[in-house]
C-alpha cells in the first residue's frame, strides 16, 4: 500500500475505518495517514464525522468495519496504549465541582509521565485560579485548563476536537501557538477538528477533510496547495478540461467560469487563467462538491425540475 | 486511583457518617432507655415471680417512633445504591467526563473495580454499622417479643442489611451501565431492590431450609419456644385431612361436622370433641437455632446476585462504545 520511498512512520494510519449507528452511518470507508510530527487539521461539516474519527483514534467507541493502527497498533483499552495518546473532548468535559488543582492530582495519579508542574506554570501564565471549582471557570478558561491536562500526559500523539471553539481570538492564538510549541519539540503529532481555516493555515500542515462521512481529502496542506489550480476563464465547456484534470467546483456567471481543478498535467489551454488557490477555497471547494452532490440526488429524488 | 475516588465521594462520605452519627445518637438514647426498663421489669418479675406474664404485659420499651424509625431503617441499604451507585457510571456518560477519566492512562475496567470496590466497601460499613446500632437496640425487644425472626426485625439486624447494601450497590452501578441516564436507573434501582426484598422476606425466606413441624394434642398446645419463625398452624385430622368445611369456625379454624354439636352454648369448646375424635393440632415453622443460619443463606443470595450484576457491568463496560 505505502510507496517505496516514501516510507514515513505513520502515527495514524487506518483502512476502510467505518463506523455505524443503529441508522445512522456516521464514518464510512476512512482510509487516511498522518505521518509522525505533523500538526493535522481535520475539517468538515457539522456531522461529517470528525469527532467519529477521533473517538475511534482514542479507543472509546469500536469500529464497526475497517481497522485502525495509531502508534503501530489498534486503539485499545491498555495503560500503555492510553499513556501514549492525549484526547480533548468538545464539550471540555472536567468535573465541575472538582477544582483545576484536583485535577492535576487525578492526572498525577493515573498517568505514568504525568507533568504536573507544566500545567500549574500555564494557568498560573493565564491567571486562572487552580483552588476554584472547574464549573465556576468561563468556556475559555476550561478549555485551557482541559488542554493543559492534556498536555500534561505527554502524549506522542495529541487528538483535539474542535478546542479552538470556546475561546477568543486572542486566547485562540496563543492556543495555537502552544500547540505548535509543543509539537515543535519531541515527535509529536496532532490531529486538531476545527472550521476555523484561517487558524488552521497558520499552524497545521496537514489536512484531512471529511465531508458526508467519508475522506475527501487527506495529505500535506504544501502537498494539496501544489495539486489544485484555480482556472479563470470565459464562460464556456469544460468538458475539455475534464477529460485531463478533476473538477472540483464550478462556477458560472453570465460572463465567466471559476473552476477549482485537482492538476493531472498542465493546463495548456489559453483561454484559462491560471491561479494557486488558497487552503480555504481548496477546502470550501470539496465541501460545496458535497453539497452540490446532495442537492442533484435530492432534485433527482423528488423528480425536480427546479 | 483511590485518591481520585476519595476526592471525588469525600463530601458525600461525610455526610453519610454525620447522617450515621445523628442516628447513633437517637438510638443509644432509646436503646438504653429500653434496657433501663427491661432491667428493672425483669428485677420486678423475679421478685413477684411472674415473670412468666411477662411477655403478655403491656410493658412499653420505648417510643413507638423510635420502633418506626427502626423499622425505616430498611431502607437505608438501598441509599447508596440509589445515590452513589447509579450514577457511578451513568453521571459520567451524562456529563461526559468519562471521556476525560477513560482517556487516562487506566484501563475502564481498572477504573470501575477501584471506584466499585470502595463504593461497595462504604456501603456495606454504612448498612453495618446501622444494623450493629439496631441489632444492639433491639434486645431487649426481643428478649420480651421473641421476634428477632419476624420481618421488619430480621431485615434490619445482624448481616443481612450488609448483603442488601451491596446488592443495592451493584444493581445501581449495573442499571446505571446499561441505560447510561442516572435517573431511569435510579428507579430500576430502586424498583428491583424493593421487589427482591419483598420476594426473599415474604415468600423465599420461609423456604431455606426444611421446616419443622410439630404436632400436638388439641387440649395441650404446643408453642416452638424463642424467636421462631412461623409458617403455618392449624387442625389436622385422623387421615392427615384438613378439618372442615363446617359451620362454625373457632379461632381460624374451620369446625369439622362431627363436633358441630359442641359449638352449641355460650362457652363452646371443640377441643375436647376433637381430640376424641383424632384431629391434632400443628404448627410448622423455621426454629430460633436457625437465625443466623437464615441471616447467613440470606445474606449470601444477596451477595451473590449483586456478583453477577457487577460482572455484567464490567463486560458492558469494556465491549461497548463509551
Amino acid at each position: 500500500m505505502t510507496e517505496e520511498g516514501h516510507r514515513v512512520t505513520a502515527v495514524i494510519e487506518t483502512s476502510g475505518l467505518t463506523k455505524q449507528y443503529r441508522r445512522v452511518t456516521a464514518l464510512s470507508d476512512c482510509t487516511i495517514s498522518v505521518p509522525e510530527g505533523r500538526i493535522s487539521a481535520l475539517v468538515g461539516p457539522n456531522g461529517a464525522g470528525k469527532t467519529t474519527l477521533l473517538r475511534l483514534l482514542t479507543g472509546l467507541t469500536a469500529p464497526t468495519a475497517g481497522r485502525a493502527a495509531v502508534l503501530g497498533g489498534p486503539p485499545r483499552q491498555d495503560p500503555v496504549y492510553l499513556a501514549e495518546i492525549g484526547f480533548l473532548a468538545q464539550e471540555i468535559p472536567l468535573y465541575r465541582r472538582l477544582t483545576a488543582g484536583d485535577h492535576i492530582g487525578i492526572g498525577a495519579h493515573l498517568n505514568p509521565r504525568w507533568d504536573g508542574e507544566s500545567v500549574r506554570a500555564r494557568l498560573g501564565g493565564l491567571k486562572i485560579p487552580l483552588d476554584r471549582p472547574v464549573g465556576t471557570l468561563s468556556g475559555g478558561q476550561r478549555t485551557q485548563v482541559a488542554l493543559a491536562l492534556t498536555l500534561a500526559k505527554r502524549p506522542r500523539l495529541l487528538l483535539l476536537d474542535e478546542p479552538l471553539a470556546a475561546l477568543d481570538p486572542l486566547a485562540r492564538q496563543e492556543f495555537l501557538a502552544a500547540l505548535a510549541e509543543a509539537a515543535a519539540g519531541d515527535g509529536l503529532t496532532i490531529v486538531l477538528s476545527s472550521h476555523l481555516i484561517a487558524d488552521i493555515e497558520r499552524v497545521c500542515d496537514h489536512l484531512i477533510l471529511l465531508a458526508a462521512s467519508r475522506v475527501q481529502l487527506c495529505g500535506d496542506i504544501e502537498t494539496l496547495l501544489a495539486e489544485h489550480r484555480v482556472l479563470v476563464g470565459p464562460r464556456k465547456d469544460t468538458t475539455a478540461i475534464a477529460r485531463t484534470h478533476a473538477i472540483v467546483r464550478e462556477d458560472t456567471t453570465a460572463r465567466q467560469t471559476t473552476l477549482l481543478v485537482k492538476l493531472n498535467g498542465p493546463v495548456i489551454d489559453p483561454a484559462w487563467a491560471v491561479e494557486e488557490p488558497n487552503l480555504e477555497e481548496i477546502v470550501l471547494g470539496y465541501m460545496s462538491q458535497d453539497q452540490a452532490g446532495h442537492e442533484a440526488a435530492r432534485l433527482a429524488a423528488i423528480g425536480g425540475d427546479r | 486511583m483511590t485518591w481520585v475516588t476519595w476526592r471525588q465521594y469525600r463530601f458525600q462520605g461525610a455526610l453519610a457518617a454525620a447522617l450515621l452519627a445523628a442516628l447513633a445518637v437517637v438510638l443509644l438514647i432509646a436503646g438504653l432507655h429500653a434496657a433501663q426498663v427491661w432491667h428493672s421489669a425483669l428485677a420486678g418479675c423475679v421478685r413477684s415471680g411472674s415473670c412468666a406474664s411477662l411477655a403478655g404485659s403491656h410493658l412499653s420499651l420505648g417510643s413507638s417512633a423510635v420502633a418506626t424509625l427502626v423499622v425505616a431503617t430498611s431502607a437505608v441499604p438501598l441509599l447508596p445504591g440509589l445515590f452513589w451507585g447509579a450514577p457511578l457510571v451513568a453521571g459520567e456518560l451524562e456529563t461526559g467526563t468519562n471521556q476525560f477519566a477513560w482517556t487516562q492512562s487506566i484501563t475502564r475496567r481498572h477504573w470501575l473495580a477501584v471506584r466499585a470496590g470502595w463504593l461497595l466497601l462504604g456501603a456495606a460499613v454504612l448498612a453495618g454499622a446501622v444494623s450493629a446500632l439496631v441489632t444492639w437496640w433491639s434486645g431487649p425487644s426481643n428478649a420480651l417479643h421473641a421476634d428477632a425472626f419476624q420481618v421488619n426485625r430480621f431485615d434490619v439486624t445482624y448481616i443481612v442489611p450488609v448483603g442488601y447494601a451491596i446488592f443495592a450497590m451493584a444493581l445501581g452501578i449495573c442499571a446505571g451501565t446499561l441505560l447510561r441516564r442516572t435517573l431511569p436507573a435510579l428507579a430500576v434501582t430502586l424498583a428491583g431492590f424493593a421487589a427482591l426484598r419483598a420476594l426473599t422476606a415474604l415468600w423465599l425466606r420461609l423456604h431455606y431450609m426444611t421446616p419443622v413441624t410439630v404436632y400436638y394434642k388439641l387440649t395441650a398446645p404446643v408453642t416452638p419456644t424463642g424467636s421462631y419463625l412461623a409458617i403455618s398452624q392449624g387442625w389436622i385430622g385422623p387421615n392427615g385431612q384438613p378439618p372442615g368445611p363446617g359451620t362454625y369456625t373457632f379461632g381460624n379454624e374451620q369446625v369439622p361436622a362431627v363436633c358441630q354439636s359442641s359449638m352449641n352454648g355460650p362457652h363452646s369448646n371443640p377441643l375436647p370433641c376433637l381430640a376424641a375424635h383424632g384431629y391434632r393440632g400443628y404448627v410448622t415453622y423455621q426454629p430460633a437455632s436457625r437465625l443466623w443460619a437464615f441471616q447467613g443463606i440470606e445474606t449470601g443470595i444477596f451477595v451473590v446476585l449483586a456478583a453477577i450484576l457487577l460482572g455484567v457491568t464490567f463486560w458492558i463496560l469494556s465491549r461497548r462504545d463509551a
